[in-house]
């Protein structure tokens, strides 16, 4: 381990990024085995948790996330805990009650979201290792953004066990580096069943991989991209056929289409149920009067202290459940999610990955985001949408710039087959010249 | 009149429904965790004993069971719901569409399903400065709850219904007796077309007094020819009448979604895999089929135990019916807490043993109960060795002695001939097995005549 690296150091850095809500005392760091940090919607004894959220002020959870936990068994030293969108509702981190984490190629732009400070500091901090979380591109956007490799795995790949709810059926824990190999070295280690999770799933074990040797890019994903992010992933696409010798083929993938709203659905009708639970009773914030009547306690507790993207999504999550409208559009929901798995399965009795642009612009100016609507920004998570629906595991991989900014292209496999993902990353890694941030410690 | 019940019921496991926390927590917020406090991040795992019983319910009323089955989440904001949601079931419960035979009317069940106890509320302190206090300990034990369609017809029957269902629950799952206490009963009863449900209701008794209150209201709502609104009221167990309850505790839309943290769970084949004990009212049933015998005894038989009937069964099968039925509602019947605990298996073959010497007429019956009460008991001590059939000049003698200790006893016979127990009783005690009580009651009686 550098020995270079210390907490005084990254204090610094987080002045000019804010990569980090919390940061620890560094205990252990020197002559460790390796160190990483978690998305703060991950729990941990010795640190806050509050997912981004005022509601959550200053909560201290009795217990350790499963992924953190088994990190720190495994000799890792947790430097802190990075800034995210409140709960993980945002594409662009700027959503959040704390720190907005600033772009490691300009400090001017969006690291991305949700998982914007884990995408940060896997940028600036050599070595390090990021813990993220995706529910609907919450790993590969900022890792797109931030010129990093971001992983996803399979859905119940990893034991959701201390994970701050966001859509329990689509949540991810996952991994950020700027070099693939440091993933595929530590992703073992939190991989696996835990009877803490039930959804989690030790089938089948991760073994040795091949790259894949087909790669299909459905024609609906590079429809309308920018000029300079089509030019950058064509010429990805090239290297792959020509320095990996993959072979590539053109898919149609409709479904598509209908899996953005399907998911918005989903993710919305589970997180405001997940979100009901925060009142200011047990933990977190509390209200001021503690005389009025619980609903009207709940109530203010929770007008006071939840965002405004937060109050969308419960507003939007309670809608689609409701008697009447259940059957419209979480019920159909739940038959899209379906249909885009079998669309994926059509597609990988073809192919062995599914190829993507990760997002369909390089990262936003601040200001740029600010003039976005709602419903502009939804629409940027397209791309990252289908894999994350579906569950299938994917990989965001830095493939080129634009502007001075990262561009990355998103890898998607069949499920449990994310072996082949980190396989063709690492590889990958040894062609691809990576444009290293100034700032970087 | 219609009735119909959704009737809750803890389920006797050891560990809460999602959680590894004991059920039988005493000091407020003793057995409580991460999980059932719902603290972020914490997640559910399915207390496998509950859905075998649930199943097991299921079965009992030969409910078509799915062949999956899932969690739903039931949102609403309460401060005794740690997550401000119940995890519950909607679609596919473990059971839909038994039906009970309740002594020979069928009762329609709608369905089946488990679900989580929120936590209990108490209000404490002086009227002004009132405090609710919050219980977890219940927070997530395990709830069956078991809806009828509107099948029963008057409060009496319901009750009566409820507790045959609670008899045949109480085995089926193992529940004991101080479970029972704790079952409650949403009631929907109308009288004319629109229905009222009487929420939240504790026990046998307040069921049937909420019922009966329900049914004198709408009676003479409907003679005043005042309109019944569709409503839900609770019970006020003080005063024993129903009251409207506030709406928004019970009128909200729960939005259902499916309990994305548990898997859907294949239930077929659990469900064949567990064995089916035939359950008491089966088995009274089947007693008087079997052995003749009043419908009253075999359900007083079922009531005490099925041990019990266990017992007789196995006594029958080497004594005969007749022998085995007189023992086993006599002594063994009243001295049966007593038995039950020390029952092995040498003690079931001296039973049977007693039983085959009454029955072929080896020993008299108060000579087998002698016998039987002095197993039972450690103080008493059976005087065996006395003559089987002893000498009639015997009898003559403890008679006359019986009558001397009793001055009086003619005039008390001449008013009412139950008098005679009294001599009855004295010889019995006195000849210690030598005659059976057939004989005694003889001759008492020829004695007490005679001198009239």
């Amino acid at each position: 381990m550098s020995s270079a690296l210390s907490i005084s150091k990254i204090r610094e850095l987080n002045e000019e990024y804010g990569m980090f809500y919390s940061i620890g005392d560094g205990k252990g760091l020197d002559g460790s085995r390796f160190h990483f940090s978690a998305k703060d919607n991950l729990t941990t004894k010795d640190h806050p948790t509050t997912a981004g959220s005022k509601i959550l002020s200053n909560y201290r959870p009795p217990f350790d996330a499963a992924a953190v936990e088994r990190l720190r068994e495994a000799g890792g030293v947790l430097l802190g805990k990075t800034s995210m969108d409140e709960f993980g509702f945002g594409t662009f981190s700027v959503n959040s009650a704390f720190e907005v984490p600033r772009n490691p190629y300009d400090r001017d732009r969006s690291c991305g979201g949700s998982s914007g400070g884990a995408a940060c500091a896997a940028a600036l901090i050599d070595g390090h290792l990021a813990l993220g979380v995706s529910t609907g591109g919450s790993i590969s956007c900022p890792a797109a953004f931030c010129g990093v490799f971001g992983f996803t795995p399979t859905y119940g790949r990893v034991s959701r066990y201390g994970l701050l709810d966001y859509g329990n059926s689509l949540d991810k824990i996952g991994m950020l580096a700027a070099d693939c190999a440091t993933i595929a070295e530590l992703f073992p280690l939190i991989a696996g069943a835990d009877e803490r999770d039930p959804t989690s799933c030790g089938h089948p074990p991760m073994g040795e991989c091949r790259i894949p040797a087909s790669i299909g890019i459905p024609s609906e994903s590079i429809k309308g991209l920018p000029p300079g992010i089509r030019k950058s992933f064509d010429e990805a696409v090239t290297k792959l056929k020509d320095d990996m010798g993959i072979e590539v083929r053109t898919l149609e993938m409709p479904m598509f289409r209908y899996a953005q709203p399907a998911y918005y659905i989903i993710a919305t009708s589970e997180a405001s149920t997940n979100l009901a639970r925060y009142g200011g009773m047990r933990y977190g914030a509390r209200g001021k009067d503690l005389g009025l009547h619980f609903d009207r306690y709940f109530t203010s507790v929770r007008s006071e202290n939840f965002g405004a993207e937060a109050k969308r999504r419960i507003l939007l999550g309670t809608f689609t459940r409701m008697v009447g409208l259940r059957d419209r559009y979480y019920l159909r929901a739940l038959q899209v999610r379906q249909a885009v798995i079998e669309e994926y399965r059509r597609a990988f009795k073809d192919v062995d990955a599914v190829l993507t642009p990760t997002m369909p612009f390089i990262a936003p100016r601040f200001n740029e985001v600010a003039g976005m609507s709602a419903l502009e920004i939804y629409l940027a998570d397209h791309l990252t949408i289908p894999p994350n629906l579906s569950g299938m595991p994917h990989l965001n991989i830095p493939c080129g710039y634009v502007e001075g900014m990262p561009v990355g292209m998103q890898l998607v496999a069949d499920h449990w087959d994310e072996g082949c993902l980190l396989q063709a990353g690492m590889e990958w890694g040894k062609l691809f010249e990576r444009i290293r941030p100034e700032a970087m410690i | 009149m219609k009735i119909g019940l959704e009737i809750h019921v803890q389920l006797p496991t050891r560990s809460k429904m999602f959680c590894a926390c004991p059920t039988d927590g005493v000091t407020p917020n003793s057995a409580i965790c991460p999980t059932c406090l719902g603290m972020p991040g914490a997640r559910p795992s399915l207390n496998r004993a509950a859905l075998e019983m649930g199943l097991r319910l299921a079965k009992l009323y030969d409910c078509k069971i799915p062949e999956r089955t899932w969690f739903s989440r039931k949102t609403y904001f309460y401060p005794d719901l740690a997550k401000h949601f119940q995890v519950t079931q909607y679609d596919n419960p473990v059971g839909e569409y038994g039906v009970f035979d309740f002594r020979g009317k069928p009762i329609r069940i709608r369905r089946v399903h488990l679900e989580e106890d929120p936590g209990r509320i108490k209000r404490v302190g002086r009227q002004g400065e009132e405090m609710s206090l919050v219980d977890y300990n219940r927070s997530g034990i395990p709830l069956v709850e078991i809806v009828t369609e509107p099948d029963l017809s008057n409060p009496a029957e319901a009750r009566q219904f409820l507790s045959d269902m609670l008899t045949e629950i109480r085995h089926t799952i193992g529940l004991s007796d101080e479970n029972e206490q704790s079952v409650r009963v949403d009631c929907n009863i109308s009288v004319g077309i629109e229905r009222v449900e009487v929420k939240n209701v504790t026990g046998l008794r307040n069921m049937e007094r909420a019922l009966k209150y329900e049914l004198v209201r709408q009676t003479k709502m409907l003679r005043s020819k005042k309109p019944i609104v569709r409503e839900t009221r609770r019970f006020d167990e003080e005063r024993k009448v129903t009251l409207p309850a506030r709406k928004k505790e019970f009128e909200e839309d729960y939005g259902y979604i499916g309990e994305p943290d548990l898997g859907v769970y294949n239930i077929r084949a659990l469900a064949e895999s567990l064995d089916e004990k035939e359950s008491p009212l089966a088995r009274a049933k089947r007693l008087c089929e079997e052995y003749g015998m009043a419908e009253g005894t075999s359900r007083q038989l079922i009531n005490t135990s099925m041990g019990l009937c266990d017992l007789f069964e196995e006594m029958a099968a080497a004594a005969g019916t007749k022998a085995s039925l007189y023992l086993v509602t006599d002594v063994i019947s009243s001295n049966w807490s007593k038995i039950k605990d020390l029952l092995d298996e040498d003690m079931r073959a001296e039973i049977i043993e007693v039983a085959r010497l009454y029955s072929d007429a080896s020993v008299n019956d108060i000579e087998a109960r002698r016998r039987l009460r002095a197993l039972f008991s450690e103080d008493e001590v059976a005087e065996t060795g006395s003559a089987v059939r002893g000498d009639p000049k015997l009898l003559e003698d403890a008679v006359e002695k019986a009558v001397t200790a009793n001055p009086g006893i003619f005039e008390d016979y001449a008013k009412n001939d139950r008098a005679a127990n009294r001599l009855i009783g004295d010889v019995i005690n006195s000849t210690k097995g030598a005659f059976s009580s057939q004989e005694i009651v003889l001759k008492v009686k020829e004695r007490l005549e005679r001198d009239l």
